[in-house]
Parts: C-alpha cells; sequence; structure tokens
C-alpha cells in the first residue's frame, strides 16, 4: 500500500509566475477558460480569479500596501483541492463517484458522475465545478495517473521555487514544522500552518504555510469549512418532530369529529 | 487589489461555489412538498378520521403520484447527465444498490422511489374505487385494503414516506456548506410544515375546482388542520430566524431573503389565516391559493438564499 501523499505549499516564497497553472493545463488538457476570451480582471495579476472547471490550479495575489504605498507586501498562494481527510464531497456524493484513492487523496470518477453537484454545495473551499464539455464534477485528480507510474503531480514538479512541495504527507507536515520555527526564529512571528492538523475536516491532504488570517487568502475558517453529516442527524430529530407535531394536529383535528360522529350516531339510535 | 472582504459572520461560509440548483429545484421542492403534504392528511385521514373525512380526502391520492412523477422528471432535468439519473440507485459498476445513509440525496432517492410505490398504489386504488380506467372489476378489493388492518399498515407506511418526502429536503440544504442553509437545522422541520399546509390548501383547491363534492364539516377539518399547519410553520419561521442569531437579520435582510419576511409571512400565512374566518367559497379558494403562493415563494428563497453572500460573484459551480 503506497504511503498517504500530500501538499505543502510554503506561500512565503511563491512568486506568482502561473507555472503551477501552466503545468496544470498542459497535463491534463484543460482548455483555456471561454475559448481563451477571458477579460482583465483588475484584480491585481490574477486573470484566473477563481477555480473553475479547466481550472484546478489558482494563483492568488493580495496586494498588502497602504494608501500612499509607502511599504507593505505582497502575499502569493497557490491554491487546490484540499483533498480533505475527511472530505465534503466525498461524503455526500450519492452515486459513489467520490472515492478515496489508495495514495489517500480525493478523486472523481468520470463514468460515474452524473452531475447532481452535490459535491459543489458541500466543498467549503469552492473547488469543484461543472465541466461544460463532459457535464460532470471537475477538480484537481492530484494527478492519479503521474501518481501511479511513480511521477509527482504536474504542478509541483513545475514550481521552479519549491512553494509547493509534493511527498508523504507526514514527512511534509515535519518539514513544514521546522519552516515556521526558521520564519518565527527569523522575526516571522504571524507564520503558521493551515490545515497542517486535523482542525480543518479532519487535516488537509493539501496544506500551506500562510502569513495572514485564513480569510485574506480567501480561505475558510476551521468554523467555517464543516462536515455536511454533522446536521443530519439534528436537522433529522427536528423534521420528526415536525411531523409528530402534524400527526398530532390531524389525530385531534379528524379524531375529534369522529368521536362527534359516533356520539351523533349512538345519540340517533338510542330509543 | 485589496484582501478579499471579511465574511459577515465567524461561522457564514462565503468561499463555496454556487451549486446550481435553482429553477428545475425550486418547482421540485414545491410540488414534491404538495405530493407529500396532501398524501400525508390522506393517509392521517385513513387512520383516524370519519368515513366522510375519508372522501374528502380522495383528492390527494389523484394528485400525489402524478406530481411525484413531475418530482422524478424534474430531478433528472436537473442533472448535467440526465441519463446517468439510476446512478443514484444502482451501481453503475457493480450493478449493487447504491445507498449511503449518511448522505441525503441517496437517502432522498431511495425515499422518493419509496414514496412513489405507495402514491402509485393509492391512485391505483382511489380509480378502481372510483370505477376509472375500466377498474371497477377491482374496486370491492381496493375498498377492504383500505380499511382494517391492511389499511392502517399501508396508511401508517405511506404517511411515514410521504412525511420523509416532504422534509428530507430541507435536511438536505443544511448538509452542505452553502451560506445560511449550512447555518440552521431547521430547515427540514419548516419545509415539513409548509408541505402540510400546501399539501391541504391544494386538497382544499381541488375540491372546489370539481364542483365541492366533499361534505362540509369534513371540508372544515380539513380547513382547520391547514390553519394548525400554517401557525406551526409560522412558529418554525420564528425558530429557524432565532437559530441563525445575527445571521438572521442578514438573511432576511437582503434579496431574495427578504421575501419571507414581507411577502410569505403576510400573504402567505398570516392572510390565509384571517381569510379562513369569513364565509363563502370565495375567501376558502383565495385562502388556499395564497397558501400556495406563499409555499413556493418561500422555497423560491430558501433555494437561492446562499446567492446573496458569495464573495466571488458568479462562481456558478
Amino acid at each position: 500500500m503506497p504511503e498517504p501523499v500530500g501538499f505543502y505549499t510554503d506561500t512565503t516564497v511563491c512568486i506568482g509566475c502561473k507555472a503551477c497553472e501552466v503545468a496544470c493545463h498542459q497535463w491534463n488538457a484543460l482548455p483555456a477558460r471561454n475559448g481563451g476570451q477571458v477579460p482583465l480582471s483588475g484584480q491585481s495579476y490574477d486573470n484566473t480569479t477563481r477555480f473553475s472547471d479547466v481550472d484546478w490550479r489558482h494563483v492568488r495575489f493580495i496586494e498588502q500596501f497602504p494608501e500612499d504605498r509607502n511599504g507593505g507586501r505582497w502575499l502569493m498562494m497557490s491554491d487546490v483541492c484540499k483533498h480533505c481527510v475527511n472530505a465534503p464531497c466525498l461524503e455526500v456524493c450519492p452515486t459513489g463517484s467520490i472515492v478515496r484513492t489508495e495514495f489517500d487523496t480525493v478523486y472523481i470518477q468520470e463514468p460515474v458522475c452524473n452531475g447532481c453537484r452535490d459535491c459543489i454545495a458541500a466543498c467549503p473551499f469552492g473547488v469543484i465545478h461543472i465541466s461544460a464539455e463532459k457535464h460532470i464534477a471537475q477538480k484537481c485528480t492530484f494527478c492519479y495517473d503521474r501518481l501511479q507510474v511513480g511521477l509527482p503531480p504536474a504542478c509541483a514538479q513545475a514550481c521552479p521555487t519549491r512553494s509547493i512541495q509534493f511527498g508523504p504527507i507526514d514527512e511534509l507536515k515535519q518539514r513544514a514544522a521546522e519552516r515556521v520555527a526558521q520564519l518565527q526564529a527569523q522575526g516571522q512571528t504571524d507564520a503558521y500552518l493551515y490545515g497542517a492538523d486535523d482542525s480543518i475536516l479532519g487535516g488537509l491532504n493539501s496544506f500551506y504555510l500562510l502569513l495572514d488570517r485564513p480569510e485574506v487568502y480567501g480561505l475558510p475558517s476551521a468554523v467555517q469549512a464543516r462536515l455536511p453529516s454533522r446536521s443530519v442527524w439534528p436537522a433529522s430529530l427536528k423534521a420528526i418532530g415536525a411531523s409528530l407535531a402534524v400527526a398530532l394536529g390531524a389525530f385531534l383535528s379528524f379524531g375529534r369529529r369522529r368521536d362527534a360522529v359516533k356520539a351523533t350516531e349512538g345519540h340517533t339510535r338510542s330509543p | 487589489m485589496s484582501p478579499p472582504s471579511a465574511p459577515p459572520s465567524p461561522t457564514l461560509n462565503p468561499y463555496v461555489a454556487d451549486p446550481g440548483w435553482h429553477g428545475y429545484i425550486v418547482w421540485y421542492f414545491f410540488l414534491g412538498g404538495i405530493a407529500a403534504g396532501a398524501y400525508v392528511m390522506a393517509a392521517l385521514a385513513d387512520l383516524f378520521g370519519t368515513a366522510a373525512d375519508r372522501r374528502a380526502v380522495r383528492p390527494a391520492y389523484y394528485l400525489a403520484f402524478p406530481l411525484v412523477n413531475v418530482c422524478g422528471i424534474l430531478l433528472i432535468l436537473d442533472l448535467n447527465r440526465p441519463e446517468r439519473f439510476w446512478h443514484m440507485l444502482i451501481q453503475s459498476r457493480t450493478g449493487w444498490p447504491m445507498f449511503k445513509w449518511w448522505s441525503p440525496i441517496s437517502v432522498g432517492s431511495w425515499g422518493l422511489t419509496l414514496f412513489g410505490g405507495f402514491s402509485l398504489a393509492s391512485f391505483l386504488g382511489v380509480l378502481a374505487e372510483d370505477g376509472r380506467f375500466g377498474l371497477r372489476r377491482f374496486s370491492d378489493l381496493a375498498a377492504r385494503l383500505r380499511t382494517g388492518w391492511t389499511g392502517r399498515l399501508f396508511a401508517l407506511g405511506g404517511s411515514l414516506s410521504a412525511f420523509f418526502l416532504g422534509s428530507y429536503t430541507g435536511v438536505l440544504l443544511g448538509a452542505t456548506n452553502q451560506p445560511i442553509w449550512a447555518d440552521t437545522t431547521w430547515i427540514g422541520a419548516l419545509f415539513l410544515a409548509s408541505a402540510a399546509s400546501t399539501g391541504v390548501a391544494a386538497m382544499i383547491l381541488a375540491d372546489r375546482l370539481v364542483g365541492g363534492e366533499v361534505d362540509h364539516r369534513a371540508l372544515e377539518s380539513l380547513e382547520r388542520l391547514d390553519s394548525y399547519a400554517i401557525a406551526l410553520e409560522l412558529i418554525l419561521l420564528a425558530t429557524l430566524a432565532l437559530s441563525l442569531g445575527e445571521l438572521g437579520a442578514l438573511a432576511f435582510g437582503r434579496w431574495p431573503g427578504w421575501l419571507v419576511p414581507w411577502v410569505v409571512v403576510p400573504f402567505g400565512l398570516v392572510l390565509p389565516l384571517l381569510l379562513r374566518r369569513l364565509p363563502g367559497r370565495g375567501a376558502a379558494v383565495l385562502a388556499a391559493l395564497f397558501v400556495l403562493a406563499g409555499g413556493f415563494v418561500l422555497r423560491y428563497a430558501f433555494v437561492y438564499l446562499p446567492t446573496a453572500f458569495y464573495l466571488v460573484p458568479g462562481h456558478h459551480g
């Protein structure tokens, strides 16, 4: 059995080159969005702007500058499917199309998906989208075809600064913890790991070293990213309570009339 | 660019994509609610009511089966690969049943199928009892099966499957990470109460449309029951709003959420309660129409509620 693998993305060394986006497009034969007719977003260097059916990697550009442009910083991050340990998409998928692979990654089996889109509603990161071409759910496959022949995912291989690192998940976590310690020792006290522990959906197999709060990067907090099944029993019990209330109303409404009819019939029959 | 704006609440997740459950789903929730609500009331009348009540609820059995078929078609059309609809019930690779008890859509697919079976049997039963489509020779059998222990057991099973259909859609919305849907666990209960009120309203309307054949006392029972369901719906709506805490004002203060306090509550719930107090058939018909319209707007508002909170505009699935 292969070891669980993952991505560790060190955003402090991301230079926003988008080689990961290009490699992902190239390896997975993903076409340009809207036939290449993509208007400029006006959002820094980010014209990808979001995940889509053909954009499985998205490099975010966050400019943190004061009004007078004196000082400030760039934050860049290459975002991707988190391949969650407790994946909401996999949990809700009613057809069994979404599975966990032998590498502990989350994978959509294309011939099984019927495009119900429950996975889209469940994903807290906005990762999954419907393919305009295939009409099924699409997201990062973690280059499952490459993993099967011992190759790293295309994005990690293309990353020139090793911002995206691929490997056994335990090894990556150890490496990331050392990097945080190094940064903090250098005075970068805001450095921390997002998704490396089990606080978000049992852990993210694609986790990040960040320098600001998750929402600055467009990422949900541990409270905002929830497992769909958490609400099923509480909601079901409340629905059962409402059902009992309706049944009680029907019993009182119909039953009272039945008693009245019986009483009337009895009265009519009595001598 | 400036950093993305902070979410309006610590729990609400605005970073999700839109699943695009829109037009077909609104109609499915609405028509499925009517089918479930009408069937529930008919089955409960079979269990607890008089012979006149049982006659009064017959329109429900005529309504439920055609409606549940429309529901099935709507759900299939909503799939991006409609020809693979059967993957909901059968594993496409092995041919074994596909069932995940922790996935509301999976359980719902089986629940809808089960309800389809109950509503088909009831539909055939009333056709036979009424001697339609050459089924008169089965009328005695149908009448016997509708009474006694077999009838009670069937009504119990049918009402349970209808209760499920009326509420699981709301449970399903909660089992996501979508804004507002995921922030309350009361939508299923609310949809159930709305299913009950719209189901009864549809029965009352059906009776009026075919000439008011129902015994007026039985109809009074139904109208009283509808008023009770509306009152329950009002209580559950208030509870749901309170359960959202600070998000309640946000959810119901902007489009399309404001449809709930400004359209559903005054016109779909309170006005029908007032109209019921007026004498005459016109008022009863008007009340039923308002209940049905309110039920539709309620489903519309809840289905579209998350779209008001996405941080990336046009972030469609």
